[in-house]
């Protein structure tokens, strides 16, 4: 994985494993690898996947079974919550996009549906 | 210290194979050349390699001191005293190593002298003059030789010691000025000027103290105690040298 | 746990000040990226620490001991020249070593050199800078210690080996191991630094946690360190 040095690098690879997570590369359950080998694997440092792991305890998207390792939950309502964070992103920045070059809610409702009939009638 | 010493000697004895193998051949040629060719090797063999010595000794340390090589050897954790002493033991051991080989030669070519010049060789009278050697009977004994080499010994030792606290004083206390191995050289002139002039005025305050000796022909027990200060001094001034280069390499070093 | 402290370090030549009243302490099991232009005093720090200068004057503590020839033996140090004694074999250098840390395991630095295709059949004077590199870090990383001190190891080595280093350092980082890497090639390796120390003319200009430093300053270390040094 390719790293942007300007944000912290912990901030990156807990967002690369909410989105693994979101597109089913990784599935609620599946053993996540130990800091030790997924800081080798991604070239960086150990006690920054130390770190990950750790907030995303915390978040409640990771947990830790006692010398079993750790892994990725198994609650749905948590793995939906993720899907629905991403997706307010991506809105957000859609919409903060569309305002600087002047649409107003309307407007932007009007060219989704507009757009989307498009490519339906493509398909 | 050891394994410091065994390094000394792996990263010398290529060098030190090949110069015998070439001393060898040399002498092998001067065969040839009958009496005088081996005569000549005997006289010249030590001049040669008293200089060859020297100036090994001398970049035995000096390496250590400013190649980056030596890095290798000071970041191990062995203390600044280990490793001086361990280079004098090298350079006493090759000094012996040295001598040894030259009194082998002296062996080999005085038996082919005085084959080639016709004499027989006649074993009787070999141990009839150690024999004369060992019971005194010329004036001096092996005790007596005995003396003098363990008395050279120790005045070599005082020498390099004397060579090497320059070379670390240099490192450590003068380190970052240019013109390091004249420096050097510097420092040992003024150590040596010192270290002489202290030790006149103490061998002129033993003057009763010689005077009570017939020096003429010194039994070896007078021998001894002839010798006595001088090894003393050695002695005392190898150990204070060396402490002080320790304590140098310890404290004080910018390599 | 602190395990290396600096305290009021000191440095002078005979001519000119190396080292300023340097304050710092450093964490075991981290690793610190040690930063700054030639001559900022990178390499006479880690030289202080490794025993081959002594410091003028300020206390260097490791593990609770003033430094001294003892100290050498919990740090692996490997300097950024070429400090192999060039007519030694491959083998000769591990074997010197083994011979001289008890923590050194052999094994391993054979495992890491057949891995890094570095022959140990070779003259050490035979070897390309690129082979050096490699053959510097698997035996400065195949002693077991507390402190490890890495002085430029990308320097004069090409892009793939750098790529090598890269892998055997964070391959053989432990919870218990520090690790101090001096470099001006900040943007390779800032990936693995927990955290970094700026050192400008012999002075602690900043220092910090890696990624705290990212957010506050929203930059990368490399970002960082060219607006530190913008006008050395």
């Amino acid at each position: 994985m390719e790293f942007n040095n300007n944000i912290p690098i912990y901030i990156q690879v807990m967002e690369k494993i909410k989105q693994d997570i979101v597109m089913g590369k990784l599935a609620a359950g599946d053993k996540v690898p130990s800091s030790r080998d997924f800081s080798n694997e991604l070239g960086i440092n150990f006690n920054t996947v130390a770190r990950v792991y750790k907030e995303m305890e915390m978040e409640e998207i990771l947990f830790t079974k006692r010398g079993l390792g750790t892994f990725i939950t198994e609650e749905p309502e948590r793995i939906n919550n993720l899907r629905y964070e991403m997706a307010k992103k991506q809105i957000e920045t859609f919409i903060k996009g569309m305002q600087q070059i002047g649409y107003s809610k309307e407007e932007m409702i009007k060219l989704i549906e507009l757009e989307d009939n498009y490519r339906e009638g493509i398909e | 210290m050891l394994k410091l010493i065994k390094y000394e000697f792996i990263k010398k004895y290529k060098s030190a194979i090949i110069a015998l193998i070439a001393s060898a051949v040399l002498n092998l040629f001067l065969f040839t050349k009958g009496v005088a060719g081996s005569s000549i090797f005997l006289v010249f063999f030590p001049m040669v390699m008293a200089v060859v010595y020297i100036s090994d000794i001398i970049k035995m340390y000096s390496d250590d001191l400013n190649k980056r090589s030596g890095y290798m050897l000071f970041m191990t954790p062995n203390s600044g005293y280990e490793i001086i002493v361990s280079k004098l033991i090298t350079a006493v051991i090759e000094g012996l190593s040295i001598l040894l080989i030259y009194f082998i030669y002296v062996l080999i070519n005085g038996a082919y002298i005085i084959y080639i010049s016709g004499a027989e060789i006649n074993f009787n009278e070999i141990i009839i003059t150690v024999d004369k050697l060992v019971s005194g009977s010329f004036g001096f004994n092996l005790a007596h030789v005995f003396m003098f080499l363990l008395t050279a010994l120790l005045f070599l030792i005082s020498f390099i010691t004397t060579v090497y606290t320059a070379m670390t004083i240099r490192k450590s206390i003068f380190s970052e000025i240019k013109f390091g191995g004249f420096l050097s050289f510097l420092i040992f002139i003024v150590l040596n000027w010192a270290i002489s002039y202290v030790s006149s005025e103490v061998y002129n305050l033993l003057t009763p103290y010689y005077n009570s000796f017939s020096m003429s022909r010194p039994t070896a027990t007078e021998l001894v105690y002839i010798m006595m200060p001088i090894n003393i001094w050695s002695i005392a001034q190898s150990i204070i040298l060396t402490f002080f280069s320790g304590y140098l390499l310890e404290n004080k070093i910018n390599l | 746990m602190d395990l290396l402290k600096i305290e009021n370090l000191n440095k002078k030549y005979y001519n000119k000040i190396a080292l300023k009243n340097i304050n710092l302490s450093l964490e075991q099991g981290k690793i610190y990226g040690l930063l700054g232009p030639n001559g900022s005093g990178k390499t006479t720090l880690m030289k202080v620490i490794a025993g081959l200068h002594n410091q003028t004057s300020g206390n260097v503590i490791l593990n609770h001991q003033a430094l001294s020839y003892k100290t050498k033996a919990d740090i692996s140090y490997m300097p950024t020249e070429n400090f192999l004694y060039e007519s030694f074999k491959v083998k000769d250098a591990v074997k010197f070593y083994t011979d001289m840390y008890s923590d050194f395991q052999e094994a391993n630095a054979y495992k890491i050199l057949k891995e890094i295709n570095v022959d140990t059949e070779f003259k050490i004077s035979k070897l390309s800078s690129g082979l050096v590199g490699k053959l510097k870090i698997a035996l400065a990383l195949s002693r077991n210690v507390d402190l490890y001190m890495l002085d430029e190891p990308l320097n004069g080595v090409d892009v793939l080996s750098r790529d090598v280093i890269m892998d055997l350092i964070t391959r053989s980082y432990s919870e218990t191991k520090t690790f101090i890497i001096s470099t001006h090639l900040v943007s390779e390796i800032e990936k693995i630094l927990d955290s970094v120390i700026f050192l400008k003319d012999g002075n602690v200009e900043l220092s910090g946690d890696a990624e705290e430093l990212r957010l506050s300053r929203e930059l990368s270390i490399e970002g960082i360190y060219k607006e530190v040094f913008k006008n050395a």
